[in-house]
């Protein structure tokens, strides 16, 4: 019963078709609650459109987005107050202050009086832009504060579940961290997280579990940590000429070692990081080491493995 | 509720960009007014049936029947066909009007008209106004104050002038010469110059071959003076008789042109006499004239249509900018987003007509209503029917603004409704100017409707009734209309947001 209710989303066997494109493809997952869920894919890979559904902004053509138990349903109004969307682009009024837009989007949900007053001086100091520059135009502000005041507008009714569409297009590497301290505030304050990227670090820095979207599929979907288990930790060494001799007793302790085509430099592929075992071994029969390298596993090299292709390509 | 917010943020985007909130107001104003200068006086007058003749009467002395001549000439030319005879006050006024061009030609009667007249005989000792052309008006203090810009039109005024004059004096001096046949001193006169031959039979009484008329008479009466003076007179009525019997045709004694001419008044002939009413109205800019009342309704209701475009704009702006979807990912429901959208415009749009009205009617003295309408008539005028056209303004913006996909779009589906409509309306070439079945074609379009009824409301000046039933009807169908396009506007945005693909 418990882990009923800790699955806030569930969407099973999903497909929507842009005419004759399958934009989605049968895909199934679930999201828990307050966990923050990475959806990580190549440009055109399904996340925003994916999203579009989960936001009850678009309708699947087969199979259920079932939010809390409830069918997510395009006319389903009172679902969309526990939902908040940061679309991809701008969506704010540029003629109206920060504050104000705030203000405008809080009363659409509701909010009103000192409880709006609240929450909007809440959200601005979220964002950081609570000082001077909340009574500022949003037309003057530079593309970082932008991103910003978009993600706190879907923060302004305090939703359950929040989706951001990758928010950190274009924006410097202070707003991006502006940004990923803001997630991670309101995602301690309970709120289920869902954000697209195509970003692997943002992913790998900021998301509990993740999916891997390509072509409208789901091509996997776990923990972190389980996902860089699909791909294995790479050494690579080269020991000096005189110790060349001692080879054979390398590839006799360490069988999975391969012999570069240059002589005296080895490389070793493991699940596990192996780099304490091979030192231990190269100190122990005092093997003199030129270079050590280690390449460790991430989510390109998953996406890599599981596609053949590149995450940006 | 959340429509009121909607509809807050809406006009307060559009108070701030204050350019356009300038250009919704101050353009139609400045089109009104520009347009009005360049059409000029006579735009939107209708042409008139009858040839007006303005008239100054400071006639002061007594003619005929104990009336002054000038009002014996006036009522002459009211008869006339196709004359009509309009009364100016003053000589100031008179002197204005053809200054500034308002009037061809004023005929002024002055204070010694009558006496004049009445000294006109055909006697030595009377005055004779007659010259080869006519009458010399100056002889009987007619003046004629002429607008040179305008020769044609004075030379004919001038002519009805003195036409009028000839049928007053003539008949007058011919009328008084014939009492003269009967005057002792004509007799005498006429005892002198005639003489008739004596028949030799009497010739051994009176030693001569012939006798004046005079000695004669003085004879036949026995020299008896009262006697003789009672032949006199007889002579007198005998010549008056004979003349009026040979003449039979005419009243010789009548001194009034009918009677003279023993006409018989032409009863098909509407009499047309008129005091001069003041057009340039009671505006600030003294511009007041008939042109206005067909430009500030026609304008009024261009501009209000135009609002399709300047909504669909900030509509577009809102799709662009993303913000659109998010009201429509919003928990808001469909009809108080639609309601959100529309209460700004209806709004605007009152306030636009409102403005325009009123500027119409403090800078240019637009005439506005009729002082017999009712308080029920003027809620009609002023609430019900630009209520009814701004909902329908409102209506088109929000279909032609959810329809268009950008700016380039907007640009093409709102040039039916603000210019084709507009054009076909009425509202760029009044009906007065398009071809007799173009009022008709005009119904199909809501500016149309609207037009119509706006223009009654702001009655010219040759047309001082107002058709209610025609105002209600057009507030009926604008709002028909309206609900029509919100209805496809609201089915349209449902399919938008919750069948998107």
């Amino acid at each position: 019963m418990t882990q009923v209710h800790s699955v806030i989303l569930k969407i099973d066997g999903l497909t929507k078709l842009h005419g004759q494109f399958k934009a989605l493809n049968s895909i199934s997952f679930s999201i828990n609650r307050g966990e923050i869920f990475g959806l990580l894919g190549p440009n055109g890979a399904g996340k925003s459109t994916l999203l579009s559904i989960l936001a009850g902004s678009s309708k699947p053509h087969t199979g259920t987005a079932c939010f809390d138990g409830m069918q997510i349903q395009p006319n389903n109004l009172k679902l969309r107050a526990r939902i908040g969307l940061v679309p991809q682009d701008f969506a704010f009024y540029e003629d109206l202050t920060a504050k104000e837009n705030l203000v405008f989007f809080g009363n659409l949900y509701g909010l009103q009086g000192t409880l709006l007053t609240k929450k909007v001086n809440e959200i601005l100091e979220i964002i950081g832009l609570d000082d001077g520059k909340a009574n500022q135009y949003s037309k003057y502000f530079s593309g970082g504060m932008k991103r910003r005041l978009n993600l706190g507008i879907a923060l302004v009714h305090s939703p359950e579940v929040l989706m951001l569409d990758e928010p950190t297009v274009g924006v410097d590497p202070q707003s991006r961290n502006r940004i990923f301290e803001a997630i991670k505030t309101i995602n301690a304050m309970g709120t289920t997280i869902i954000y697209t990227t195509h970003y692997m670090e943002e992913a790998e820095s900021l998301c509990n579990r993740i999916a891997i979207l390509d072509h409208g599929e789901i091509i996997a979907c776990d923990t972190l940590q389980n996902l860089l288990s699909l791909t294995k930790t790479m050494i690579n060494f080269s020991i000096i000429e005189n110790d060349q001799t001692k080879a054979g007793l390398l590839q006799q302790k360490l069988p999975t070692l391969k012999q570069a085509t240059l002589q005296g430099n080895y490389s070793l592929a493991s699940h596990n990081n192996p780099t304490p075992e091979i030192i231990n071994l190269l100190v122990n029969e005092k093997i003199q080491i030129i270079s050590l390298q280690l390449d460790s596993p991430n989510l390109e090299k998953v996406f890599l493995s599981l596609t053949g292709r590149h995450l940006r390509d | 509720m959340q429509s009121f917010i909607i509809a807050k943020k809406e006009l307060k985007l559009l108070i701030r960009d204050k350019l356009t909130a300038t250009v919704l107001f101050v353009l139609p104003f400045a089109m009104i007014l520009i347009l009005g200068l360049l059409l000029g006086e006579g735009f939107g007058q209708k042409n008139d049936d009858l040839m007006r003749i303005s008239v100054l009467n400071l006639d002061k002395g007594l003619g005929l029947n104990n009336k002054p001549w000038a009002e014996h000439a006036i009522d002459d030319m009211v008869s006339t066909p196709n004359i009509k005879v309009e009364i100016i006050q003053t000589k100031e006024l008179a002197n204005e009007l053809v200054k500034t061009g308002k009037r061809a030609a004023v005929i002024i009667f002055n204070q010694d008209f009558s006496d004049r007249v009445n000294e006109c005989s055909f006697l030595s000792t009377g005055v004779n106004p007659f010259h080869r052309d006519g009458i010399y008006l100056e002889k009987l203090q007619v003046l004629i104050v002429k607008d040179n810009k305008q020769p044609a039109t004075s030379a004919i005024i001038e002519s009805v002038c003195q036409i009028a004059l000839l049928r007053i004096v003539m008949p007058w001096m011919i009328g008084k010469a014939f009492e003269k046949l009967g005057d002792p001193e004509f007799i005498e006169l006429l005892g002198k110059e005639v003489s008739l031959p004596i028949p030799p039979s009497l010739r051994l009484l009176m030693p001569k071959e012939k006798i004046p008329l005079g000695e004669l008479l003085e004879l036949a009466s026995g020299k008896d003076v009262v006697l003789a003076k009672n032949y006199r007179e007889k002579v007198g009525q005998g010549i008056q008789t004979a003349l009026t019997g040979q003449f039979k045709n005419y009243n010789l004694t009548g001194k009034s042109w009918a009677s003279l001419t023993r006409s018989i008044n032409n009863t098909e002939t509407v009499k047309t006499l008129t005091t001069f009413q003041n057009d340039d109205g009671t505006g600030i800019l003294k511009r007041g004239a008939i042109r206005y009342q067909i430009l500030v309704p026609s304008f009024t209701v261009m501009f209000a249509f135009s609002l399709i475009l300047i909504s669909g704009w900030i509509f577009v702006a809102e799709k662009r900018q993303g913000t659109f979807n998010r009201l429509l990912s919003s928990p808001v429901s469909t009809p108080s987003i639609l309601l959100g959208k529309f209460l700004p415009t209806v709004i605007i749009s009152l306030f636009q007509i409102f403005f325009l009205l009123a500027l119409g009617k403090v800078l240019l003295g637009l005439k506005i209503g009729l002082p017999t309408w009712s308080l029920t008539d003027w809620a009609i005028a002023l609430i019900i029917l630009p209520i009814a056209t701004s909902f329908c303004v409102a209506s088109f913006s929000l279909l032609i603004g959810l329809l268009s996909k950008n700016e380039t779009q907007l640009a093409l589906f709102s040039s039916v409704p603000v210019c084709l409509f507009a054009l076909i309306g009425g509202c760029i070439f009044p009906w007065e100017m398009m071809p007799d079945n173009a009022k008709t074609l005009a119904f199909i379009t809501p500016q149309g409707w609207a037009l119509d009824a706006f223009r009654e409301i702001m009655p010219s000046s040759f047309d001082n009734t107002t058709d209610f039933n025609l105002i209600w009807k057009s507030a009926l169908v604008l709002t028909i209309m309206g609900f029509i396009l919100i209805f496809v506007t609201w089915i349209t945005l449902g399919r938008i947001r919750f069948s998107s693909s």
